[in-house]
């Protein structure tokens, strides 16, 4: 081969190569994104918008309407009482509930794909003080784009979602969270 | 039993590291006895998997909770058959599963060249096998240790997942998987061998040509099990769901496919070499990227293993992989000169060409629509799905135009000689493709679709048909008698005439079950009837199983064809296992040659005096099955060595050749 | 240079015979494609949303085919939504407010996400030209025949064909 065919097979061979390279380089730091992330984990597109208003009838009692709750920071908890990881937080929420129920703060229960036997039964013997309400249909479920229980919104006075926690809560997290949105803590 | 795995594992990566420097110092310095030794390593590595694994295995029949994974993976009440089959329920396991496949593909390569007719890439290739081994075996040994044992082991297990101790099926369908995809590894690093060798690879095309066709094999049952599972296990009436998991499964199967088809161009005409090379890398490289899917936990699917932190390991082999295969194909390619010549695009080759193209489009469709989710929210945040309605419109028309390929190209001839003979030859099966179309249309079917699929299945179905019965009368007119015999005179061809027909009927019977099909949701009272597809279903009641493992909830429905004739009952079924917060259905089906009556369970109410059924007709899902089987034998026999004649004294007189005369009356047709 | 005239007469009538069958099968697609369907009862166009919208409890199935409770009370919101009058879109657009863009089946229109649609004709467009480059190259690289110079009579094309047939069966069953 002459120098000159061997030169342009080096040039052709160090473009192709720098392709090859180029590409691997991008095709691995593409699929490197997706690692670290739990796939599953969908961020919820309700955090910032108001909070989608229901009425819902308490287990034993008057119907529930959320947005005669404008006023006071409400943390909305969907809990079932076949949801094991439901009954690791209640400890929390009911501490939460005793803390802040004179505050202007309102821990409301929404009670998805249950009975409300079960229900009943677990609010007494979990000792919950709380209001409680059931979303027989799921349509407040639904509308709160909720994937299982539990889920946790926290609603601020003026109506507007601004956390939602996917899992069970923390006792120092939620009242942190609350703790900020009172009057007199600005 | 922790200790004796994790030293044994230990002492097969130490066994993998020799084989590979040995092969890689025997394959520089060209020493035979280098070779050789490396060559007979294959069969200790083999050796010390198949212990590791039969470790696992005892510690699993004999209740070793001091090992993490038999405490995750199985329980005291699990019946022996699903104990053993949770050697591979999980990630760590499955690996050593892995594993022992690769060791064995390692140690038929070592047999195969036992003797002294290896091509010159034999040490090469064993060096990159070996290497592959090293890697899973690093793997084994370091973020995913099946042998890891616990501080304080449980009194029982937790057992396997409710869904993976349903049903037998679990005993087949990964293994052939894995015989599937671990067998690539093989024609990889052929190829590799044959690039770092700089070698003329059409030695090298012949001896791989049969290595895939078997793999191909392999994986074609692993996927129609995969299937079947979908179908008989999980209740909800389908058979494939686009699921990330399922859609890498299938990218090998169809690169594969392609270079089955283009390796007929290397050998018959000297074209595509280096083609050829980069296939089988894709193929390896693909099914590299679909173990990185599904063991790294970055998209969500069905099939997702527990999270464990093998995706960064998977995703630098998968670099790996990229970097050499296709950086050494790039070195080769300046420096090939491209014999191929071609007088008409309407030959078997331009048809290869075709087959090619779509097969790679449907290729890259498919996998541009499963990473694409992850793209977008690597760009912008967004979370998107991309599920089956968007697979199934885009992948159609490249399917449907596959199907037109495999109904016309095998009357082409090679180099274009005899066209006009083709054209005679595509006369009835086009005339019958059109009528089952006009025929399918009148009966009232509304989808485009639907109509082309069934007459292409047909045009597929009467054109290879035709080239079959062909075969065998030629054959026959040859004075040879017997329609076995001719069968086997052509049996390459024949074979894939084969692989056609059962493509047509697995083509058919996915129309027939995508458009065709009906489904009902009712909720009955014990006693009470609904009229479904013509049939009265009519709801038994409740029967309740108490198993060690699980709770069987059995609810019988009665089934009577119009005119009160009984026609048996069906019997969908809930299980209850203690693990699981939600029941797992198991399906209960009628299946008949045209179509299935399939029955799940969704709920019960008040204790089971009131049920929730789905009801679903589907039609041609067993033609779908036998359509597998069939590809997967034509496949079988395609590789099947040839016979070769032996004479008095048992000398090897070569394989047998057709007279000239036979050949002549041939040509005259 | 390949078929007698014979042979050539045959062949005409037999691509008369398979112009008949392909103009027969596209006439037929097209009054399918074209004719109108049976407009949608409730029951189908609630079975046509939920396919379109992805079960979020589930792994890859739709709403229409998932047996999940949640799935259950979504078919049964479509329900109500449909025969209170609202449209697909509207209907879409409730779910994707409180679920997000992934409860759709298929990528949303609009965006990066959108151009997901035309990834599928791209790639076959890519192939097209791909594979029309590489047949154009072949068919333009001139034959070398260094066997011509000095070989006896030229085959027939019976002989030729003959010999060629020949030696493709020996070659399938050669060893390897």
């Amino acid at each position: 081969m002459t120098a000159r065919v061997t030169g342009r097979i080096t040039r052709r061979r160090a473009t192709l190569l720098a392709t090859v390279a180029a590409g691997v380089a991008v095709v691995v730091a593409l699929l490197a994104t997706g690692l670290g992330r739990d796939p599953s984990a969908v961020a919820s597109p309700l955090v910032g918008r108001m909070a989608p208003n229901f009425t819902l009838p308490q287990l034993d009692g008057q119907p529930v309407t959320l947005s005669k709750l404008r006023g006071q920071v409400v943390v909305i908890n969907f809990w079932a009482s076949w949801c094991t990881e439901c009954q690791t937080e209640q400890a929390a929420l009911n501490q939460t509930w005793q803390q802040f129920q004179d505050s202007g703060v309102v821990v409301l229960g929404v009670n998805f794909e249950d009975s409300t036997g079960a229900a009943r039964d677990y609010v007494r013997s979990d000792s919950v003080t709380y209001p409680v309400v059931e979303d027989a249909a799921s349509h407040t479920a639904l509308s709160y784009g909720l994937r299982g229980v539990p889920e946790t919104f926290v609603v601020s006075r003026s109506g507007r979602i601004v956390s939602h926690v996917i899992g069970p809560v923390d006792t120092t997290a939620l009242s942190n969270e609350i703790s900020a949105m009172l009057p007199g803590s600005q | 039993m922790s200790q004796l795995g994790t030293y044994l594992l230990l002492f097969g990566l130490a066994v993998a590291g020799f084989g590979l420097v040995t092969a890689a110092v025997g394959a520089k310095t060209g020493r035979p006895g280098l070779v050789e030794t490396a060559r007979r390593v294959a069969f200790g590595l083999l050796a010390i998997v198949a212990a590791a694994n039969v470790t696992m295995l005892v510690a699993l029949l004999t209740n070793d909770f001091a090992l993490r994974y038999v405490a995750e993976n199985s329980a005291r009440e699990t019946p022996v058959f699903f104990k053993a089959l949770s050697l591979w329920a999980a990630d760590d396991g499955s690996l050593l599963l892995w594993n022992l496949v690769l060791a064995g593909y390692l140690a038929a390569v070592a047999i195969r060249f036992r003797r002294d007719d290896r091509p010159p890439t034999f040490p090469y290739a064993l060096g990159v096998l070996y290497a592959v081994q090293a890697f899973y075996l690093v793997l084994i040994n370091g973020p995913a240790r099946p042998f890891a044992s616990l501080a304080s082991p449980p009194a029982d297990g937790r057992g396997p997942a409710p869904l993976l101790q349903n049903h037998p099926l679990m005993a087949v369908h990964p293994p052939f998987l894995y015989l599937g995809f671990i067998g690539f590894t093989v024609p990889f690093a052929f190829g590799i061998a044959s690039l770092l060798a700089g070698q003329g690879s059409d030695q090298w095309v012949s001896l791989i040509r049969r290595w895939t066709l078997v793999v191909w094999c392999f994986l074609t049952i692993g996927l129609l099990l995969g299937a079947l599972w979908s179908y008989s296990v999980l209740g909800w009436g389908g058979y494939w769901a686009w699921d990330p998991v399922e859609n890498v499964a299938l990218l090998p199967w169809l690169m594969s496919t392609a270079f089955l088809h283009s390796v007929m161009l290397q050998e018959r005409r000297g074209m595509a070499r280096l083609w050829n090379i980069a296939l089988v890398i894709g193929a390896f490289a693909l099914m590299t990227f679909g173990t990185f899917l599904t063991r790294g936990n970055v998209l969500s699917s069905v099939h997702a293993f527990a999270q464990t932190s093998v995706g960064p390991a998977y995703l630098g082999f998968l670099a790996l992989v990229l970097l050499t295969g296709f950086g050494l194909v790039a070195w080769r390619l300046p420096t090939l000169r491209s014999p191929a010549t071609l007088t008409s695009a309407v030959s078997r080759e331009g048809a290869f060409v075709a087959n090619n193209m779509l097969l790679l489009a449907a290729t890259g469709i498919i996998l541009l629509g499963t990473v694409f989710p992850l793209i977008v929210e690597a760009v912008t945040g967004q979370q998107i799905t991309v599920g089956g309605p968007y697979f199934r419109s885009s992948i159609t028309p490249v399917f449907l135009l596959i199907l037109l390929l495999a109904g016309t190209a095998p009357l082409l001839p090679w180099r274009a000689t005899s066209r006009a003979r083709a054209l005679r030859r595509l006369r009835i099966p086009a005339a019958v493709a059109a009528a089952v179309m006009i025929a399918t249309a009148a009966a009232g079917v509304t989808s485009v679709y639907a109509v082309a699929g069934f007459g292409l299945a047909a045009l597929v179905l009467v054109t290879n048909g035709q080239e079959l019965v062909s075969g065998i009368s030629v054959g026959r007119h040859g004075g040879r008698g017997g329609a076995i015999r001719a069968l086997l005179r052509s049996r390459r061809r024949h074979a894939g005439l084969v692989v056609h027909i059962g493509l047509a009927l697995v083509a058919a019977g996915i129309t027939a079950s995508s458009t065709l099909g009906q489904q009902s949701q009712v909720t009955l009272k014990t006693g009470q009837a609904a009229v479904f597809g013509g049939q009265v279903l009519r709801y038994q009641g409740l029967r309740t199983d108490q198993q060690p493992q699980r709770i069987v909830l059995t609810a019988t429905v009665s089934v009577t064809d119009p005119g009160g004739v009984p026609a048996g009952t069906l019997a969908p079924r809930m299980n209850l296992y203690p693990a699981a917060t939600e029941p797992i259905g198991t399906p209960s089906i009628h299946r008949g040659a045209v179509w299935d009556l399939y029955a799940s369970v969704i709920s019960l109410q008040n204790d089971g005096s009131s049920a929730t059924f789905r009801f679903y007709r589907n039609p041609g899902v067993n033609w779908l099955w036998a359509g597998g089987l069939v590809m997967a034998l034509g496949g079988i026999a395609a590789a099947w060595p040839p016979r070769r004649r032996r004479d008095g004294q048992g000398r090897d007189r070569g394989a047998r050749v057709p007279s000239p005369r036979a050949e002549a009356k041939a040509g005259a047709r | 240079m390949n078929a007698l005239p014979l042979a050539r007469g045959r062949a005409g009538g037999a691509g008369l015979v398979v112009l008949a069958a392909l103009a027969a099968a596209v006439i037929t697609l097209a009054v399918v494609a074209v004719t109108g369907k049976a407009p949608a009862s409730q029951a189908q166009q609630v079975q046509q949303i939920a396919a379109g919208l992805h079960c979020p409890i589930c792994k890859d199935l739709s709403v229409a085919d998932s047996p999940a409770t949640l799935a259950q009370q979504m078919r049964q919101q479509i329900a109500q939504e449909v025969s209170a009058g609202e449209s697909p879109d509207q209907i879409r657009a409730g779910f994707v407010a409180a679920y997000g863009d992934s409860v759709l089946m298929s990528p949303p229109r609009r965006g990066l996400a959108g151009t997901a649609y035309f990834l599928p004709a791209l790639v076959l467009l890519a192939g097209l030209i791909a594979a029309g480059a590489l047949l154009r190259r072949w068919l333009r690289t001139p034959r070398a025949d260094p066997a011509a110079a000095d070989s006896g009579p030229p085959l027939s094309a019976a002989q030729r064909r003959a010999v060629a047939r020949a030696v493709a069966r020996l070659r399938e069953e050669e060893p390897g």
